[in-house]
């Protein structure tokens, strides 16, 4: 299914409040799963403006160690496998990848990419050739061959190995070997953002290529460092459950932009609080998220550096248009006013200034603002207006009680359940706004916190829900978002889990991925936003960033900065950083 | 006093098994399993059911049971599901931590507590009695992870003179001196809290007995005050002190998610937490095992104590305590 994976993100913030609060109970814990978030074209000028401050003192120095850290130890480092933020930003370090992308979010063949150069497209759009460099080498010092290539799209490929990949390469046709060092990869159908699964670390066929698909999961190849052989500048050495990865520079890396930083210690903190703590005693050098709440005193402290720029990753409020899920199957969200009408009622840029510090922009489409798809004015804003919102659901029949002034339509209350995950204080937040906004215009709002592994099995994945309040972290930069909105993929097999159908829509997403040429692709997408945000499956809210801290023992050259737009771009470019005593 | 010993033992047994029972029925109740943690939650069904079939959990529950007993029964307490790591690696170090950190904060707070509930006792009210008081209110009002960022704000970031947290410092590694420096401020926090409850105990049973007939007789005898509180009072007093100490010590290997958490010590309660969310059956059964034995060690210890501390009681099969 999936054309591109599109994860719903929850778990970020949800680990810090959730077992605070909760003490012992066995809910709301962020163990693994998250979003590998992504990239995003964003403008050159707007990258990072923080990032000068980072004091590049007298150029690069090679050695010394740098302590990064999170919230949540990795699953398994098996690039087959890999479905978690930590296990993901390990790997940013010990594999290197076919291709990279740059700070806009374009595919390229980097120094530190295992293909020589970009890959050629046949005239029908249908293969890509992708050439590799002769240098790579894995860490036991085997080559890095087409075999390798081949063995990992096919394992992954494969539906008895369970691996997420699956959906990233479901439109490959065939795989060939054309020399060692050339591999085609052949689709069933023009697919633009196929580009971006090119953008993916490699497995070593010569490890792994006798042990049956079923049972790579349990092989120690992923989990035990002493069996997991790598291709990237550092090499995973030791790993205290739990506690901290140790990456040491690989010597006989192959590449020829070597590591400056001698070791790298990726640490796990039991929640972000601790984790704001120990970067301000300088416990570690580097943390990915900082919570909104703490920006502020982190910033007081002088010594850390702040980089806070909205990232992949936008928030919504979904509507379920199946009305078995209402009272009486009286879908109350059918009327596309009333939808028109609550996107009114929300004050989204009152949400942005107060909860989320001004950290973040209003959209009003699936797509990044200041990305090449995003559509501009051509996709309807709706402005904070109570009026405006009375004024359409009067339109669209809704009577106010006269009891209690609840509005209702043919006997039925305009009252409805919004869920979201537990533990999520910024969604917390947002769900009360909401609820006072819509009770403003007549709407009885009742937001209900539910533990995320519960919630995503019971209600987000069959589509059993009335409205949700949750988030999408874009993996690629790529718009197509076709398995979220078209009816192809209602649940409990596809993403759809609104049950959202619109026949305009299925094939405008359609003709979006069926072309290569990126113009004629703008004017799809362009047609795509007007559309969706006047029919408003979701009401878009706005895309939001984590704050990136980094303390003063960390260098990069400005080109080299941290880039909250890419998914691990609090890692870009780490093989140039260097790090001071 | 040894067939008592022999019955307790095949009564907990059996209890131990139910329990396994349960716990296991329980947790494979809660919505979302493993799988659903692991992977993102946008993929294709069929990928959680593959995922599911590779890991076994495709299998009926009472199958799983039976397997996951086999398994206990021959010393194994399976894999984690998330990386198919063996349960005791985890396990076992992380009991070691746990045991370190309350076993020191359980002593500290002993060591104060108990012969200063006592001294309380022979002076209500004064000055000390006051002072203990209000530290007690404290110990139990405060919550402890507040507490403990509290200390690390003042005593760590401010002032400097203890690590904010962890075990060790990076690359001392088994250090005693550093394990103690570390050692300081999640004590502090834990110990208050025992400390409070302990010193209540301590105080309220010495006045309890105090109070009694034999007190009275053993003063009227002309005995010295001193004799009577310890050689007469405290050996009585000590007997709910003994039970609550019995049923405090699964804490010891429990440990205190919140303060392991704020000061990141890698011990069991944050472990419990963490695989709690992740749905790792195999090593939420392992912590409910040991758990479940550990209780049943403190109970018997402490009646075995009781027997120690007061020749009355007679453990046996007629006319003895049983609790």
């Amino acid at each position: 299914m999936a054309k591109k994976r599109k994860w719903w993100s929850g778990l970020l913030v949800l680990s810090l409040v959730g077992v605070l609060f909760t003490g012992c109970s066995t809910n709301n814990t962020a163990s693994s799963p998250t979003n590998a978030p992504a990239a995003t074209a964003a403008p050159a000028e707007s990258a990072a403006p923080d990032a000068t401050e980072a004091p590049a003192a007298d150029g690069p120095v090679d050695g010394g160690t740098l302590v990064t850290s999170t919230f949540s130890d990795i699953v398994n480092l098996n690039p087959l496998l890999i479905n978690d933020t930590s296990s993901g930003d390990v790997a940013q370090f010990v594999f290197a990848k076919l291709y990279n992308l740059d700070r806009e979010g374009n595919v390229q063949a980097e120094d530190w990419s295992l293909a020589a150069e970009l890959p050629e497209i046949s005239e029908d759009g249908l293969s890509y050739t992708v050439k590799l460099k002769d240098t790579p080498k894995w860490s036991d010092g085997q080559p890095i061959t087409a075999d390798d290539v081949i063995y990992t799209i096919e394992t992954g490929k494969n539906p008895e190995t369970g691996s997420p990949l699956i959906s990233q390469y479901d439109k490959v046709k065939t795989v060939e070997k054309i020399d060692d060092h050339t591999v085609k990869f052949t689709l069933s159908q023009i697919y633009a953002p196929f580009l971006y699964a090119l953008v993916q670390e490699i497995v070593p066929a010569h490890i792994l290529k006798d042990v049956k698909p079923t049972e790579i999961q349990t092989n120690a190849y992923g989990t035990d460092p002493a069996k997991t052989v790598t291709s990237g500048p550092w090499k995973w050495t030791a790993w205290k459950q739990g506690e901290s990865h140790t990456l040491d520079a690989d010597p006989n890396y192959w590449g020829t932009v070597k590591p400056h930083i001698a070791q790298i210690v990726y640490k796990i903190y039991a929640d972000q609080n601790t984790e704001v703590q120990a970067i301000m005693k300088g416990d570690t050098d580097h943390i990915s998220a900082i919570p909104v709440t703490q920006v502020e005193a982190v910033k007081a402290d002088g010594d850390i550096d702040i980089i806070q720029k909205p990232g992949a990753q936008y928030e919504y409020v979904m509507f379920n248009f199946d009305g078995k899920n209402f009272p009486d199957s009286y879908g109350l969200f059918a009327g596309q006013k009333t939808r028109q009408a609550i996107a009114h009622a929300l004050n989204r840029q009152g949400m942005v200034d107060n909860i989320l510090k001004g950290v973040g922009a209003l959209m009003n489409a699936p797509f990044l603002p200041d990305t090449w798809a995003d559509p501009g004015d051509a996709a309807v804003n709706y402005d904070y207006n109570a009026e405006t919102a009375k004024k359409l659901l009067a339109e669209d029949g809704w009577v106010a009680d006269a009891k209690d002034g609840i509005l209702t339509k043919d006997g039925h209350r305009f009252s409805f359940e919004l869920q979201y995950n537990a533990g999520n204080s910024r969604r917390e937040q947002v769900a009360a706004v909401i609820q006072q906004n819509l009770k403003d215009v007549g709407i009885e709002v009742t937001p209900k916190a539910i533990d995320f592994a519960a919630w995503i099995d019971q209600n987000v994945t069959p589509g059993k829900f009335q409205a949700l309040l949750l988030a999408w972290s874009l993996n690629t930069p790529d718009p197509d978002a076709e398995s979220i909105f078209s009816s192809k993929y209602f649940p409990p097999a596809g993403q759809n889990s609104g049950w959202y159908k619109n026949e305009k829509l299925d094939q405008l997403w359609v003709d979006g991925y069926s072309t290569v040429d990126q113009a004629e692709r703008k004017e799809i997408y362009k047609e795509v936003g007007k559309e969706i945000s006047t029919d408003l499956p979701y009401v878009f809210l706005y895309q939001y960033g984590q704050a990136i801290g980094t303390g003063p023992r960390v260098h990069w050259a400005e080109e080299d900065a941290p880039e909250p737009s890419l998914g691990y771009g609090q890692f870009f470019h780490a093989i140039k950083w260097w790090v001071t005593d | 006093m040894t067939e008592y010993l022999i019955r307790r033992v095949l009564q907990s047994v059996l209890v131990i098994f139910l329990i396994t029972i349960l716990t296991f029925l329980l947790i494979h109740a809660a919505p979302g399993g493993p799988t659903q943690v692991m992977l993102s939650p946008g993929l294709t069904p069929e990928i959680f059911e593959q995922q599911a079939k590779n890991l076994g959990l495709d299998q009926p529950i009472p199958v799983q049971y039976v397997r996951w007993i086999g398994d206990l029964l021959q010393g194994d307490l399976g894999y984690t599901f998330k990386n198919h790591i063996a349960v005791s690696d985890l396990l076992w170090p992380r009991i070691g931590n746990t045991v370190i950190l309350m076993g020191s904060a359980w002593l500290v707070s002993l060591l104060i507590a108990i012969p200063w509930g006592i001294y309380n006792s022979t002076k209500v009210y004064g000055l000390s009695d006051q002072t203990a008081s209000f530290i007690s209110y404290l110990g139990f009002a405060m919550p402890t992870f507040w507490f403990g960022i509290l200390l690390q704000q003042w005593l760590s970031l401010k002032l400097d003179w203890f690590p904010l947290s962890d075990m060790y410092t990076r690359g001392k590694e088994g250090d005693i001196g550093d394990l103690f420096m570390h050692l300081v401020l999640p004590i502090t926090v834990l110990a208050l809290g025992f400390l409070a409850s302990y010193m209540k105990y301590a105080r309220a049973s010495m006045l309890e007995v105090l109070d009694q007939d034999y007190i009275r007789t053993a003063r009227a005898k002309g005995v010295k005050e001193r004799k009577v509180v310890f050689r007469h009072a405290l050996r009585n007093a000590l007997i709910p002190i003994i039970t609550i100490l019995g049923l405090d010590l699964p804490i010891l290997v429990g440990g205190a998610a919140l303060t392991e958490n704020v000061f990141n010590w890698p011990g069991m309660g944050r472990w419990f937490v963490e695989m709690a969310g992740a749905r790792e059956y195999s090593a939420l059964m392992a912590v409910t095992i040991v758990t479940a034995v550990i209780v049943v060690i403190g109970n018997l210890l402490a009646d075995i104590l009781y027997a120690v501390v007061d020749p009355r009681v007679k453990l046996g099969k007629q006319g003895g305590k049983t609790a």
